[in-house]
C-alpha cells in the first residue's frame, strides 16, 4: 500500500466510525481533557520523550509473553509497523495536539491490532504497562512535589483515556464487520433453489434482501430452471420485511426472465404491509401471481402442472387414455 | 427528548441497517405495522438514493412529540452533485439512472410531510416526517 492508499483509507475508515471534527471534540470532553491539561501534559515531555524507547519495550515485552498476541509479535511485517507507531504515539501523546492527525494515528495502529487479532483485554493489559511505567517514571522526576507529579500524570492519563476510547471502537468495530461477514456468507449460501417435484421448483427467501443479493437469487434460479427443465416456481418471500423499489425491480426482472425461460413463478408469502407499501411507491405488482401463503402456492403449482389433489377414498378419476 | 440516531450511509449494507433503525424507532413510538413498513421503505428509498448518486451521506433519525401527536423525522443528508431538475426527480419514473424513478415521489407519498432541498455541486437534503395515526 502506498502512503497515500493507506492515507485514503484512514481517511474513509474515520468516516465510517463518525470521527469528524465535532465527534473528537466530544470525546476530549467526555474524558475531560481541557486546556489547562496541556500545560501539565508539556511539563512531562521531556520525561517521556526521554523513557519512549523503554516504554515501548515495556508494552511489547508484556504482549511478547502472552500466547495470545502471538499474531502480533511473530508477524515481523505487524511488529515492526507496531513499533513505529507506538514510537510515533508515545513522541505525539505529548505534543498536545489531539486533532483529526492524532486520531487517525490512532486509528491505524487499532486496525493494526484488529488485524493481528488483539483482544481487548490484551490491549488493555499491555497498555496498562505501558501507562505504569510512564507513571513511575513522572513520579520520580517530580519526587519533590509528587503532587504536581500527580496531576501531571492525571492529565496525560485523559490523553490515554482518549486513546484507548478510540482503540476500543476500533476493536468492536472490526469484530461486528467479521460477524456481519460470516452472517453474509452464510445468507448467501442459504438461497437454496429446491426441487419440489418433477418441473417444479422451491425458492424460499428469508431475511433481508438487499440488490447483491436479489442478484444471486436470480442467477442461481434461472441455473436450477434449465438444469431442471422446471414449468414452474414457487418463490416463497414469508419473512422479507422490506422490499424497496430497486429489490422489487429485480424480483419482478427474474419472474419476466423465468418466464422466457418458460417457468411460471408464483410468489407467495407477501406480507400485507409489503405488499401495500409497494402500491404506495406505485409498483405495478399486477403482473406477477401471488398466492397467500406457500401451502397454497404448491398447490396452485401443482394445479399448473397438471397434478390433481386427491383426498383418500375419493373416486379416482377416469384414466385417461394415451397412446403408445 | 429523546436522542438522535445518525447512520452514516456508504454502502448497500447502511441502507439495511438505516431502514431497520427506522422501523425500530417507528415501533417504539407506536407506529402501526403497515406503517413501520412505509417508513422503513422511504428510508431506504432515500438512503439508496445517497449511495446510488452521493456515494456517502447520513441519514439522521428522531422521534417527534408535539401537542397532541407523535411521529419520527428522517433527514437525510449528502454532499454529492445534487440534483439539477428537483421538480423532475420528483415526477414518477423520472431516473436518470434507467431505474423505476418512483424512490423520491414514492418516499412522499408513503411520508406526511416531505421536503426536498438541493443545490447543484453542493448536495442534497431530504428531510420527512410521519405521524402516528
Ligand atoms: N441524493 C441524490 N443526489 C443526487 N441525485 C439524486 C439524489 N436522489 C435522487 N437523485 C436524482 O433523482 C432521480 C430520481 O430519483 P428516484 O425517484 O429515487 O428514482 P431512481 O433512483 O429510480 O432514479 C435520480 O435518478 C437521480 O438523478
Ligand atoms: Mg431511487
Amino acid at each position: 500500500m502506498t502512503v497515500s492508499d493507506r492515507q485514503r483509507s484512514l481517511q474513509s475508515s474515520m468516516h465510517d466510525m463518525g470521527l469528524t471534527e465535532e465527534a473528537i471534540e466530544r470525546r476530549k470532553r467526555i474524558v475531560g481533557l481541557e486546556p489547562a491539561d496541556l500545560g501539565r501534559i508539556a511539563a512531562v515531555k521531556d520525561v517521556v520523550a526521554r523513557g519512549a524507547e523503554e516504554f515501548m519495550a515495556t508494552f511489547f515485552e508484556f504482549l511478547s509473553k502472552l500466547d495470545e498476541a502471538r499474531p502480533l509479535v511473530t508477524s515481523h511485517g505487524l511488529l515492526d509497523r507496531a513499533r513505529q507507531l507506538k514510537k510515533a504515539h508515545l513522541a505525539a501523546m505529548v505534543q498536545g495536539e489531539y486533532g483529526t492527525r492524532y486520531v487517525e494515528q490512532r486509528l491505524e495502529l487499532a486496525q493494526l491490532y484488529a488485524r493481528a487479532g488483539l483482544e481487548m483485554l490484551v490491549f488493555l493489559g499491555a497498555f496498562h504497562h505501558l501507562l505504569r511505567a510512564i507513571g513511575s517514571a513522572i513520579m520520580k522526576q517530580f519526587e519533590r512535589s509528587p503532587m504536581e507529579g500527580f496531576e501531571n500524570f492525571m492529565s496525560l492519563q485523559k490523553v490515554a483515556f482518549f486513546d484507548i476510547g478510540i482503540i476500543v471502537d476500533v476493536l468492536v468495530m472490526e469484530r461486528e464487520r467479521t460477524i456481519r461477514q460470516q452472517e453474509e456468507a452464510i445468507r448467501e449460501l442459504s438461497t437454496p433453489v429446491l426441487q419440489v417435484r418433477d418441473r417444479m421448483l422451491l425458492l424460499p427467501i428469508i431475511g433481508v434482501i438487499d440488490t447483491h443479493r436479489a442478484r444471486l437469487i436470480t442467477e442461481s434460479l434461472l441455473r436450477a430452471i434449465r438444469a431442471n427443465r422446471a414449468k414452474v416456481v414457487v418463490m416463497d418471500v414469508t419473512g422479507v420485511a422490506t422490499i424497496d423499489s430497486k429489490v422489487a425491480n429485480h424480483l419482478l426482472q427474474t419472474v419476466t426472465a423465468a418466464r422466457l425461460m418458460g417457468a411460471l413463478v408464483i410468489v407467495t408469502g407477501l406480507s400485507s404491509e409489503v405488499a401495500q407499501s409497494l402500491v404506495a411507491l406505485g409498483i405495478e405488482l399486477s403482473k406477477i401471481n401471488t398466492v397467500g401463503d406457500l401451502q397454497g402456492g404448491l398447490e396452485e403449482a401443482e394445479r399448473v402442472l397438471g397434478y390433481r389433489l386427491l383426498r383418500n377414498g375419493d373416486a379416482l378419476p377416469p384414466p385417461t387414455m394415451t397412446e403408445n | 427528548m429523546s436522542a438522535e440516531i445518525r447512520v452514516p450511509i456508504e454502502h448497500e449494507r447502511d441502507i439495511v441497517t438505516a431502514r431497520q433503525r427506522g422501523r425500530e424507532l417507528a415501533a417504539a413510538n407506536g407506529f402501526s405495522s403497515t406503517d413501520q413498513t412505509l417508513v422503513a421503505l422511504a428510508i431506504s428509498e432515500i438512503a439508496r438514493n445517497i449511495v446510488s448518486y452521493a456515494k456517502r451521506g447520513e441519514v439522521m433519525l428522531l422521534a417527534l412529540e408535539e401537542t397532541g401527536r407523535r411521529g419520527i423525522v428522517v433527514i437525510a443528508r449528502d454532499e454529492g452533485p445534487g440534483i439539477a431538475d428537483p421538480e423532475l426527480a420528483m415526477k414518477d419514473g423520472y431516473s436518470t439512472a434507467k431505474s423505476l424513478g418512483v424512490g423520491l415521489p414514492g418516499a412522499k407519498r408513503v411520508m406526511d410531510e416531505f421536503k426536498l432541498e438541493t443545490q447543484l455541486g453542493k448536495g442534497t437534503t431530504v428531510t420527512m416526517k410521519k405521524w402516528v395515526r
